[in-house]
């Protein structure tokens, strides 16, 4: 059982801008979703933790490796894959993950190459390997991404918002991909989609302005809604209103009129109570945080 | 809407940093330039103001080249930026103007590139204003601050280069929308330019560089070659004549540019893709495929650099830039092989080292490759947006940074090789096989190779621990092309710090890689080794993941410290600092040297000191013989010279006041004499005598002299003494005797700046001399004519040459061994030499001709001897006997390019006509001037030598070259022939006059300025040959030589003119004064030429000239004269000038004149002086074409 421990992690950019305000998880075998809005710096503890970027202060361990300390022992574990993923011109899928396999450490020729095939054809691009990878649509630049993250049988596996700008068909088949990796293996996904994590993830945590605010198993932060969460139909200049008189964790239109979801102990027969779900988990974590 | 994009375009790009940055760095370069002693731009010396309105313009000009940054930097942004940042789609999709967009911009972008170069104009009237307060620079080496200069330099230069170049730039912006095309395009401007400066190597083809100057600098130097100082002083540059015509060709040719850019502009053009999109596939991923087995995962440094090294290489070699760079590097070597001219329209063979020279010259732009693409390496994971993935793989950081470098290091070998193989199939087509591919070779090895390795490593560094990629191309471009001008304002001169510099390493047929080849391997290797330490420390700063601070950085590479490459590092360490340490032991303590700085302080004591001793009396020197032992090898010399001394004058001696020499070992031992004190920091003895030496007394001197070579030198070693062509003179192996005027600073204004009166260049011309006439001006009257006799030895497979016969010659202890015995007393100016020689001997009656020779260099001995030949016999015939037994001509490496007459021995540099091709030759060349030149000295300089005052080089040089023309002349086919070589004389004295640093003297004043009496000098001899015939000024030099030869008494030019106005009628007695007494400059132009066919079937044209005569102060001051000459006016049968039908010599005596003249056929030319032997600055107004009505 693989674990990594992160402890007080601070980091502050230039101006005031807190990105990550003491955090601590620990995070243990298995898919873990890291969901927040854009800014919430997801991107920062991602890198953080794939030793791209120093905390101010903090601690990471990764079974008894100090990452923050010896990264090159953590980075040979670790599969990465960027928020943003560019490739070099002028250079084929198979050249691509030969260049990565070798920088990972796997020296025999004939390995590498049964890897990289294997790698090709599991994310079904064996007949693209002598194509440049520049030319590659955004679903099969990122199915090269998860290919070369796998490289080396990584004990820890970092994904940073691996679905932006992909058709479901896509996002599908990457999930596929990334579902079908070992048991023992961490992977941390980060996302401001819930239904990734809902989908995929047995643990998860929600970060907003830097700081962690709900921690645990996806079904544990919609059992905690249960029953407190009402919907109601209104006209699109009561939204004001509404918003001052009940704490509306999220509204959406419908046919040009807005419906909010409420998070209250109980609410008049206007409202309907539903069922929560993690959306709702999501946006009422986050809307605390802005009071 | 013209208006709001030029303001939006100004208000944006005022507040970015980058104009300002520019700004600063033209205003700090020209703000130290003209306040700094240390420097000296274009050429402000002597009677120049350091602000003259000339310095402004070579400043401004030149600094318009460096203009090309800021367009490209400005015109660049202006066109691209709304694409960089994708406002494209959303500006063009607003109703805006076509027009507006495109000239606002381009305007905008045009104003403030120019606000950089107002830099100079800054700093140089700052410069100017505070360098007199704080007492940097004396006032008067300033002018009042022009304000008209800056405005004439700003519209002739700064304002249409910058429109020049700014719309190439920009309209190759907007069409390919990719900055690194911009880039390319200021890169084809800097070639076009350099390829037009290979035009202007030769006189014929100066107004086509001119012409094609795309900056217009070489045109203003064309115009302005013959500024006299107060010209200099005085004139802005203006849109008239050459100028005018070259600005208007390029302002044309860019005008056209941006109007086609123009209208090829459109607002919905899309950057042009060459992606090859590749087909989706969408079959569901497989699952449950088994996984591959993996045996060990362990970090293995060399295949990690084997594979960044080849992501790397591909990156560089598939680059479309690396290409067109690689073309233009290639076009460049090419204008340089094919043009070029070196003496009289003429060309060397094309030898390997010169192939090597030409290669060299693309040094600079394969190393502004090399920053480039140490850019693009270091950038380009971040660029492409793949660090995050390749930074977090467990690689070494030190390997990746090697790998860059070793991957630009492998560009340059390509490269290098390229053009090897280049001028390889130049050398073959040209028909020349002597190719040596080992010179290919250690040329690389010794002076591409360390700079490259060096330039790769550092601009890598650079670009890490900078951290910005523009920013550290201007850091690694400033340790290329500004590191030295910084080191000489900081006053340091050690090579070690001036990044890539060696000592100063030439390949000579002769002698190879030289005596500096040692110090130039332990200079490399220690630029190697630097490039590497750099590396190293850049590689702990590399900026691996996101956005590190600069602490972060460090602290991050800490940890990434393997074993396997602290080891090599540390070692690498060891090496470095071994290497520095032997370096600078041998450069700074084995070898010290002084600054610049330091020797002129002790110019200044010395003279402060000593002066006083000038005037005491000494002996003179009666005979000498010298026991010389060379050991060419060691380069190692020791020197016994016996020398007898009197003393000639009938006042008592009693001190003696020598000079000895540092880098010698010396003892001395005068007969009869003691030594009194000594002063090692000036190098200065005195010697007492007891008794005084009186009047007749002889005593003898014997001296011991020493020199060996240890290690070596931060500048480089001697070239005078060296593996296989040791030349020396005896001035060189001896100490000097008396007070020794030539230490003393010869620099107008460095004088002034230590409060030294002025120095006077030679005593003055005086009519009724006495006992200034008893000192020649080359011994000083330390010696007359003289018997000399030498033993000199050398190694066994050496010829030492000596003055004189040889008596006797032996082999002793394996060493050659030589007894040499002057003939006839002569001046005690003479040449010790040996090498490895080949010897052609030829009889000519008596005299023995002796060409000694390398033997790869016999192709012309066979024209050499004739010339010798020729020589004597003109010689001999109109002069009267030459008194030595043998005449010689013997080569000497091609350290220095020239030759030199000692008394029947002529050492001639290998680089100035042995290895001339003369094949298609059949006129006159460089190897007869230069050899009759130097014969002519055994008459003119060693039988007949002017005394020690103004005027004594025309009795010497301006003299041989009359001779040497005249053996030209003797065997010239046409009238024509000569006009080619006289040609070179007239450039030579007016190119001279122009930078003349004190003054200009008249012919007959002349103080050994070079430019007086060989240009001036055979101009106005040949000119006065041609009007009062040769036979005249032969009869007048051999009386005057009859006269004075071998004589005690040493003549002046007033001693010559007395025996020349003899033999010149009256009605030409006026070309005394204007030629010889005073400076005169003629104005002739024909202003038009008409042909009318008379009905006798004759033709009758008619000429309507412009004639002035000036006369010159010595600043250049010019005031017409009333005419009243005789000049020539011919026609040509050709358009080429060759064949002159008719010519007829006339009087003027109006400024303007009408005169018609009657021909059998009609010519195609007139022209007025057509022989071009007036002095004339401008002489192509003088010919014109003659219009038939």
């Amino acid at each position: 059982m693989a674990e990594l421990n992160i402890k007080q992690l601070k980091k502050t950019y230039s101006g005031d801008i807190l990105a990550m305000d003491d955090i601590s998880i620990t995070i243990k075998s298995g898919m873990f979703g890291l969901l927040g809005p854009n800014g919430a710096g997801k991107s920062t503890l991602m890198r953080t933790i794939a030793t791209l970027q120093k905390p101010d202060s903090g601690t990471i361990n990764f079974n008894d490796i100090n990452v923050l300390e010896s990264p090159k022992e953590f980075r040979s574990q670790l599969g990465y894959l960027p928020q943003e993923f560019g490739v070099y011109p002028r250079i084929t899928a198979e050249q691509l993950l030969n260049h990565l396999a070798t920088l990972k450490g796997i020296n025999s020729k004939n390995e590498r190459k049964e890897l990289v095939d294997y790698l090709l054809e599991r994310t079904n691009l064996y007949d693209k390997k002598n194509k440049s990878v520049k030319g590659f649509s955004g679903g099969m630049k990122q199915r090269i991404g998860i290919a070369q993250a796998l490289i080396g049988n990584p004990k820890i596996l970092i994904v940073d918002e691996p679905t932006a700008g992909l058709d479901p068909g896509e996002r599908n088949r990457f999930y596929d991909l990334l579902s079908d990796v070992g048991k023992d293996v961490i992977v941390i996904l980060s996302t401001h989609i819930v239904d990734d994590v809902r989908e995929l993830c047995t643990e998860m945590a929600i970060m907003d302005f830097g700081k962690i605010v709900f921690q645990g198993k996806p079904q544990d932060g919609i059992s905690e809604l249960d029953g407190k969460v009402f919907e109601k139909h209104i006209k699109k200049i009561e939204l004001e209103k509404y918003k001052k008189e009940f704490n509306v964790i999220s509204n959406r239109l419908i046919g040009g009129n807005p419906i909010i979801h409420v998070l209250a102990e109980k609410a008049d027969k206007t409202f309907k109570k539903i069922e929560p779900t993690l959306e709702d988990v999501f946006f009422s974590k986050l809307s605390k945080n802005k009071i | 809407m013209f208006n709001s994009f030029l303001k939006s375009e100004l208000k944006y790009t005022l507040k970015q940093p980058m104009v300002y940055l520019f700004f600063l760095i033209v205003f700090i370069l020209s703000f130290a330039a003209t306040s700094s002693d240390n420097v000296t731009i274009g050429g402000s010396i002597g009677n120049v103001k350091r602000n003259a309105p000339h310095i402004i313009s070579v400043f401004t000009s030149t600094l318009t080249i460096f203009g090309l940054l800021f367009a490209a930097a400005f015109f660049n942004n202006a066109a691209l930026r709304d694409f960089k940042y994708n406002f494209n789609e959303i500006l063009f999709a607003t109703p805006i103007e076509k027009f507006g967009y495109f000239f606002g911009r381009f305007t905008g972008a045009l104003i403030i590139s120019t606000i950089p170069i107002l830099g100079v104009f800054f700093g140089i009237s700052l410069g100017s204003t505070l360098s007199p307060v704080f007492g940097w620079i004396s006032e008067d080496r300033f002018g009042p601050i022009q304000i008209q200069s800056f405005i004439s330099n700003y519209l002739v230069f700064v304002l249409p280069n910058m429109f020049i170049s700014g719309t190439i730039i920009y309209a190759l912006a907007q069409q390919f929308k990719n900055s690194i095309v911009s880039f390319v395009g200021a890169l084809i401007i800097i070639v076009a330019y350099s390829i037009s400066g290979e035009l202007v190597s030769d006189l014929e083809n100066e107004k086509l560089a001119a012409l094609a100057d795309i900056f217009g600098i070489r045109t203003y130097g064309l115009i302005s070659k013959y500024y006299t100082p107060i010209e200099k002083n005085s004139i802005n540059p203006s849109y008239s004549g050459l100028m005018l015509l070259n600005r208007v060709i390029w302002l044309s040719l860019s005008l056209v540019i941006l109007i086609t850019s123009y209208f090829n502009f459109n607002f919905v053009k899309k950057k042009i893709r060459r992606l090859i999109r590749v087909k989706s596939s969408k079959t569901e991923i497989k699952k449950n495929l088994p996984l591959p087995s993996i045996s060990l995962i362990k970090e293995n440094l060399v295949t990690q650099f084997l594979t960044f090294y080849s992501i790397n290489f591909k990156n560089i070699y598939r680059h479309v830039t690396f290409k067109i760079l690689f073309l233009f590097s290639f076009i460049l070597l090419l204008t340089d092989l094919i043009s070029g001219y070196e003496y009289f329209g003429l060309k060397s063979y094309p030898l390997t080292y010169r192939m090597t020279d030409s290669i060299s010259g693309t040094y600079l732009f394969v190393m502004i490759i090399l920053v480039f693409f140490s850019g693009e390496l270091v950038w380009r994971d971040r660029d492409e947006k793949i660090n995050e993935v390749i930074d977090s793989t467990p690689h070494n950081s030190m390997i990746s940074l090697l790998s860059k470098t070793i991957s630009l290091f492998s560009l340059t070998i390509i490269l290098h090789t390229f053009f090897v193989f280049c001028a390889i199939v130049f050398q073959l087509i040209k028909g020349f096989n002597d190719i040596q591919p080992s010179v290919y070779f250690w040329d690389f090895i010794y002076r591409a190779m360390p700079l490259y390795l060096l330039f790769c490593s550092s601009s890598i560094a650079v670009q890490v621990i900078v951290n910005n990629k523009y920013f550290g191309y201007l850091i690694s471009v400033v340790l290329i092309l500004v590191i030295d001008i910084i080191l000489l304002l900081a006053d340091i001169e050690s090579n070690m710090l001036s990044f890539g510099s060696t000592p100063f390493l030439i390949y000579s047929d002769m002698n190879g890689f030289g005596p500096s080849e040692k110090g130039v391997f332990w200079f490399n290797l220690y630029w190697i080794f630097t490039g590497l330490m750099l590396l190293i420390f850049s590689s702990n700063l590399w900026d691996r993941g996101t956005n590190n601070r600069f602490k972060d950085r460090f602290k991050f590479q800490k940890e990434n410290l393997s074993k396997k490459v602290v080891l090599p590092s540390a070692l690498i360490g060891i090496c470095w600092l071994i290497i520095t340490g032997y370096v600078y032991y041998n450069t700074q303590i084995l070898n010290p040297y002084k600054k610049s700085k330091e020797l002129e302080k002790l110019a200044v004591e010395y003279e402060n000191k000593y002066k006083k001793y000038k005037s005491l009396p000494l002996p003179k020197i009666l005979n000498a013989e010298y026991k010389i032992d060379l050991y060419p090898y060691q380069k190692k010399i020791d020197v016994l010279a016996e020398i007898i001394m009197t003393n000639s004058k009938n006042i008592e001696i009693d001190t003696i006041i020598v000079g000895t020499q540092k880098t010698w070992q010396e003892k001395i031992i005068f007969e009869g004499a003691s030594l009194l004190s000594e002063d090692k920091k000036h190098n200065v003895q005195f010697y007492l005598f007891n008794p005084p030496l009186k009047l007749g007394d002889t005593i003898k001197v014997i001296i011991e002299n020493k020199f060996e070579t240890k290690g070596f030198s931060n500048s480089g070693e001697s070239t005078r003494i060296v593996k296989n062509g040791t030349f020396l003179n005896n001035y060189e192996i001896l100490p000097s005797l008396g007070y020794n005027s030539e230490k003393e600073l010869s620099d107008i204004n460095k004088r002034k700046k230590y409060k030294l009166p002025p120095k006077e260049r030679m005593p003055k011309l005086k009519s009724n001399c006495k006992d200034d006439c008893t000192k020649n001006y080359l011994t000083q009257g330390l010696s007359d004519f003289i018997n000399v006799e030498s033993i000199i030895s050398t190694s066994k497979d050496q010829i030492a040459i000596a003055p004189g016969s040889l008596i006797d010659s032996w082999e002793e202890n394996n060493r050659n061994y030589f007894k040499y015995k002057v003939d006839h007393p002569s001046q005690n100016f003479y040449s010790f030499i040996s090498a490895d020689y080949k010897v052609e001997r030829k009889k000519w009656n008596d005299v023995d001709i002796e060409i000694y020779y390398d033997k790869k260099h016999s192709v012309n001995i066979n024209k050499m001897v004739k010339a010798v030949e020729r020589s004597l016999d003109y010689y001999t015939k109109n002069f009267g006997p030459y008194t030595h037994k043998q005449c010689r001509i013997i080569e000497f490496p091609r350290f220095s390019t020239f030759a030199q007459a000692f008394p029947g021995t002529m050492p001639y540099s290998e680089a100035f006509g042995f290895v001339i091709n003369l094949e298609n030759e059949e006129k006159n060349n460089v190897i007869d001037a230069v050899i009759a030149h130097e014969i002519a000295h055994q008459w003119w300089a060693h039988q007949l030598v002017g005394a020690n005052m103004q005027g004594a080089t025309l009795l010497s040089e301006s003299f041989s070259e009359y001779s040497s023309l005249m053996t030209m002349k003797s065997i010239a086919k046409t009238p024509m022939a000569m006009r080619e070589f006289i040609k070179y004389d007239h450039d030579r004295y007016l190119r001279g006059r122009s930078g003349e640093v004190e003054k200009e003297l008249p012919l007959f004043k002349v103080e050994n300025q070079s430019y007086i009496h060989y240009g001036k000098g055979s101009v106005i001899l040949f000119a006065l040959q041609d009007y009062i015939g040769e036979d005249k000024v032969n009869e007048a030099l051999k009386e005057f030589l009859d006269k004075y030869k071998y004589s005690n008494y040493y003549p002046t030019s007033l001693d010559f003119l007395n025996v020349l106005e003899k033999k010149v009628p009256d009605s030409l007695n006026y070309l005394i004064d204007d030629w010889f007494k005073e400076i005169t400059i003629y104005d002739n132009r024909l202003k038009t030429a008409e042909a009318k066919k008379l009905e006798n079937g004759k033709y009758e044209i008619s000429l309507e000239i412009e004639s002035r005569k000036f006369r010159a102060d010595s600043i250049g001051n010019e005031k017409s004269v009333p005419l009243d000459e005789w000049v020539d006016i011919g026609f040509f049968a050709d358009g080429d000038e060759k064949e002159l039908i008719s010519q007829k010599r006339i009087k003027i005596a109006e400024n303007t004149s009408m005169l018609s003249f009657q021909l059998d056929t009609l010519p195609v030319k007139a022209a007025i002086d057509p022989r071009h032997i007036l002095i004339d600055k401008v002489y192509s107004d003088n010919i014109k074409t003659i219009n038939i009505n």
